[in-house]
C-alpha cells in the first residue's frame, strides 16, 4: 500500500517536467508511468514467494482467462462479432491437450485415449487444434454478422457439451481426465517441490511464471495486431460494414480470420486452465463460461487488451475473495449453510457490475484510467 | 502513378426494390481523368447509382464496366482492389478513431501486413506503416487536415468529417473517385476548399470523377459531363451548358421544386 501512494504523488511532480511529451489532445497516448509498470511487474513476479496456493491458483485463473478474453474481445469487442461459443474452444485446448500429452490409460473402468506426445509438443498443438475447430466454423462466422453469429455459436456449446459428456474415450465422461503435467526444456511444472529462497515451489509457483508470459505474449500480439493494420479492419467492419467493403476491406475473410484467431487464444487459455485444474470437467465448459467471458469484456471494457484483462481480473478473481472472506462478509456464506453460496453472490454482483458498466460507464473500467480521454 | 485510366461504361442498369424500381436501363460513360456530374432531384436514384458501382446494391440488370473488367456482381472490396473509391452522402467514418487512423484504413488495399506480421510487429509490417503514415500525412495536408490528425474523427465538425471521408478515398490512390454529394453540410469555406481539392485532384493526378452534388454552381465549374436522373431514368446528359438548357431537365427541377 505504502508504495502505491508513494507512486501517486511521484508522477504529478514529474509530470509537467519534459515538454516534449506535448501530445496536448490525445489523452489515448497517456498512460501510466513506466515505473507504475515496473513495480507492477516486481509485485506480480514476487507473488510465488508471499502468496499462498488459494491465492496462486486464483490468480492463475485470472491470467487464463484474461488470456481467453483478449481473444473473445478481438473477435465481439473489436469486431463486433458476437460469441457464445467461446466455452468450446476452451474445451476443445483443454481436452485436446489432455488427448495429445496423456498416455492410454484406464480410470474408473474407463479406458482413456492418450497419444503421449511431448507435453510442450501437446500444448502447441492444441492450441492450433482450437484454431482448427474455429477454422471448421469460419465459413459461417464470415458470413454472419453480430447477433445473428452469436446465436449460431450458441450450436457448439450444446455439440460441445454433448461430445464432452458422451465421447468417454477421449473426454473421460461425466468424471473428466486428469491433466498430464506441462514439461518445458526439461522442466516439469508439476507437484514435485523445488526449494526456491527457502519457499518451496510446487506446481502453482511454477505455474504462474508460465501463466505470466503466456499473457504477456498474448497481450502484446493482441495489441500488435489491433494497432496495426488488421486493427483498423476490424474495427472499421463492427463501426460500418459497407464501408469498410468499399474502403477495399474483404469483410467475410477477416470475419473469419478473427474468429479462427479467437478460438485459438481460447485454446490456449484452456491449455493453462487445465494445467491449473490437473483435471477437467465437462460441465465447466458450459454456457455459464461463455457469459463469463461475455461479461468479463463488457465490465473491463469493448476493444482493448487492458480491458480485456482488467475485466477477466475482475470477473474470476471475485468468487475467490467472497470464498475466502465468506465468513466476514454479512450473507455470503460457505455452500449449503443457508446464505447465498459465494459463487451465487459474485455472480449476482458481476451481473449488477455488467449493467452497471452499460448504463454508466460505456467503454468498461479500462476508461476509468484515462479521464483526460473524456469527451462529453 | 502511370495511371492510364480506363473509362466507366454503364449500361441499361436496372435496379429495382421489392416493387419500387430506382434505377430503370441508365447509361452512361464516364470518360477518363474527366469529371462526370450526376445531378437530378431528391429520390432520383444517384446514390443508388453509386451503390451499384461500389458493389454494394447488385444491378437486377445491365453492367458497369472499368476498361475491359466488369464490375457487375464484384464484391465491394474487389472493386476497390481494382482502384474505384468513393465517399458516403451520410458519413461512415468510425466514431471513435483519430483522422490518421480512419484516413490509414484507405492505405488497406495499398499495404499487405496481416495478423501474423502486426501482432508479432514483424520488421516488414513497421515499415510499411510508417512508410504509408507518410503518404497519409501528404494528403492530409494537400486536403487540409494535417492539424485534425491525431483528432478523433467523430469530433470534428461535419464539414471537416466530409473532408476526412474525401481524404480516406484518396488515401486509396484511386482510378476512379465516386463523390457522394462532398460539400453538402459544408462552410462556403470548406466548399472552397473542396471544390480545390476536387479540380486539383482532376488535373494533378488524372483521375476520373463522379459526384453527386445538388451545387448548380460547383457542377457548372467543375463539370465536363452531366448525367440528369429523374425517377431513376436517365432523362438528359451532356455538357452542363447543354443540360442547363435542356427542357426536360427544367422540368424536372421546376416539378420537384413544385
Ligand atoms: N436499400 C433500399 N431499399 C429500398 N429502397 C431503396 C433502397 N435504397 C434506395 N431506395 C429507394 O430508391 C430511390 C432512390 O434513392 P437514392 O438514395 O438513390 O436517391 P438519391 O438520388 O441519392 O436522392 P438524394 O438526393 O435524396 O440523396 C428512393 O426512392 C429510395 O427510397
Ligand atoms: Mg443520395
Amino acid at each position: 500500500m505504502s508504495e502505491a501512494t508513494k507512486d501517486a504523488t511521484a508522477p504529478a511532480a514529474t509530470a509537467g517536467a519534459p515538454p516534449a511529451a506535448g501530445t496536448p489532445f490525445t489523452g489515448r497516448l497517456r498512460r501510466p508511468a513506466p515505473y507504475l509498470w515496473l513495480a507492477g511487474s516486481v509485485l506480480l513476479l514476487l507473488f510465488p514467494f508471499y502468496l499462498d496456493r488459494f491465492w496462486l491458483q486464483a490468480g492463475l485463473f485470472a491470467m487464463a482467462a484474461a488470456i481467453g478474453a483478449i481473444g473473445l474481445n478481438l473477435l465481439t469487442g473489436s469486431t463486433g462479432q458476437l460469441s457464445m461459443g467461446h466455452a468450446f474452444f476452451l474445451a476443445v485446448g483443454a481436452y485436446g491437450y489432455c488427448v495429445l500429452a496423456g498416455e492410454s490409460s484406464t480410470e474408473n473402468g474407463h479406458a482413456l485415449t492418450g497419444l503421449g506426445l511431448p507435453s510442450w509438443l501437446a500444448a502447441v498443438l492444441a492450441v492450433l487444434l482450437a484454431g482448427a475447430a474455429g477454422g471448421l466454423f469460419s465459413p459461417i462466422a464470415g458470413r454472419l454478422s453480430g447477433a445473428y453469429l452469436g446465436i449460431a455459436t450458441l450450436a457448439l456449446i450444446f455439440i460441445g457439451q454433448h461430445v464432452l459428456f458422451n465421447a468417454g474415450s477421449l473426454t473421460g465422461g461425466f468424471n473428466g481426465r486428469p491433466v498430464p503435467p506441462l514439461s518445458l526444456f526439461g522442466f516439469t511444472f508439476d507437484d514435485a517441490e523445488v526449494v526456491v529462497a527457502a519457499v518451496p515451489f510446487q506446481s502453482s509457483e511454477k505455474l504462474w511464471y508460465l501463466g505470466l508470459a503466456a499473457l504477456l505474449a498474448g497481450g502484446l500480439f493482441a495489441r500488435g495486431v489491433l494497432r496495426g493494420r488488421p486493427g483498423r479492419a476490424l474495427n472499421a467492419i463492427r463501426d460500418h460494414r459497407i464501408a469498410a467493403g468499399v474502403m477495399g476491406v474483404p469483410v467475410a475473410r477477416y470475419r473469419a480470420g478473427v474468429f479462427v484467431l479467437s478460438s485459438m487464444y481460447a485454446g490456449l487459455a484452456g491449455v493453462l486452465l487445465a494445467l491449473v485444474f490437473q483435471r477437467t470437467v465437462p460441465e465447466y465448459f458450459g454456457m455459464i463460461l461463455s457469459l463469463e467471458y461475455l461479461a468479463m469484456i463488457v465490465i473491463g471494457g469493448l476493444g482493448s487488451v487492458a480491458g480485456a484483462v482488467i475485466g477477466a481480473a475482475f470477473v474470476s478473481l471475485l468468487p475467490q475473495v467472497l470464498t475466502h472472506y465468506s465468513d466476514s462478509l454479512p450473507l455470503v456464506s460457505a455452500p449449503g449453510t443457508g446464505g447465498i453460496a459465494p459463487g451465487e453472490a459474485s455472480r449476482y454482483l458481476y451481473g449488477a457490475a455488467v449493467v452497471a458498466v452499460v448504463l454508466f460507464l460505456p467503454g468498461g473500467i479500462a476508461r476509468l484510467k484515462t479521464p483526460g480521454e473524456k469527451k462529453k | 502513378m502511370t495511371t492510364s485510366p480506363a473509362p466507366l461504361t454503364v449500361r441499361d442498369v436496372t435496379v429495382r426494390f421489392a416493387g419500387l424500381t430506382a434505377l430503370d436501363t441508365v447509361s452512361f460513360t464516364v470518360e477518363p481523368g474527366s469529371v462526370h456530374a450526376v445531378i437530378g432531384p431528391n429520390g432520383a436514384g444517384k446514390s443508388t447509382t453509386f451503390n451499384v458501382l461500389s458493389g454494394v446494391y447488385r444491378a437486377t440488370s445491365g453492367s458497369v464496366h472499368l476498361g475491359a473488367t466488369e464490375l457487375t456482381g464484384l464484391a465491394p472490396h474487389r472493386i476497390a482492389g481494382l482502384g474505384v473509391a468513393r465517399t458516403f452522402q451520410n458519413l461512415a467514418l468510425p466514431p471513435h478513431a483519430t483522422v490518421a487512423e480512419s484516413l490509414m484504413l484507405g492505405r488497406h488495399r495499398l499495404t499487405r501486413a496481416g495478423f501474423v506480421a502486426a501482432g508479432l510487429r514483424l520488421p516488414s509490417a513497421t515499415r510499411e506503416a510508417r512508410r504509408h503514415l507518410e503518404r497519409v500525412r501528404e494528403i492530409a495536408g494537400f486536403i487540409g487536415l494535417d492539424k485534425e490528425l491525431d483528432f478523433p474523427a467523430g469530433a470534428l465538425p461535419y464539414g471537416k468529417q466530409k473532408l476526412v471521408e474525401l481524404g480516406r478515398a484518396l488515401c486509396m490512390e484511386p482510378e476512379v473517385l465516386l463523390l457522394d454529394e462532398p460539400i453538402a453540410g459544408m462552410t462556403a469555406d470548406e466548399r472552397r476548399r473542396t471544390a480545390a481539392v476536387v479540380a486539383g485532384v482532376r488535373d494533378s493526378l488524372g483521375i476520373s470523377i463522379v459526384m453527386v452534388e445538388h451545387d448548380m454552381g460547383v457542377v457548372m465549374r467543375l463539370a465536363d459531363a452531366v448525367t440528369v436522373l429523374d425517377f431513376g431514368r436517365r432523362i438528359a446528359g451532356g455538357t452542363p451548358a447543354e443540360v442547363q438548357n435542356d427542357p426536360a431537365v427544367v422540368q424536372a427541377y421546376l416539378g420537384a421544386q413544385e
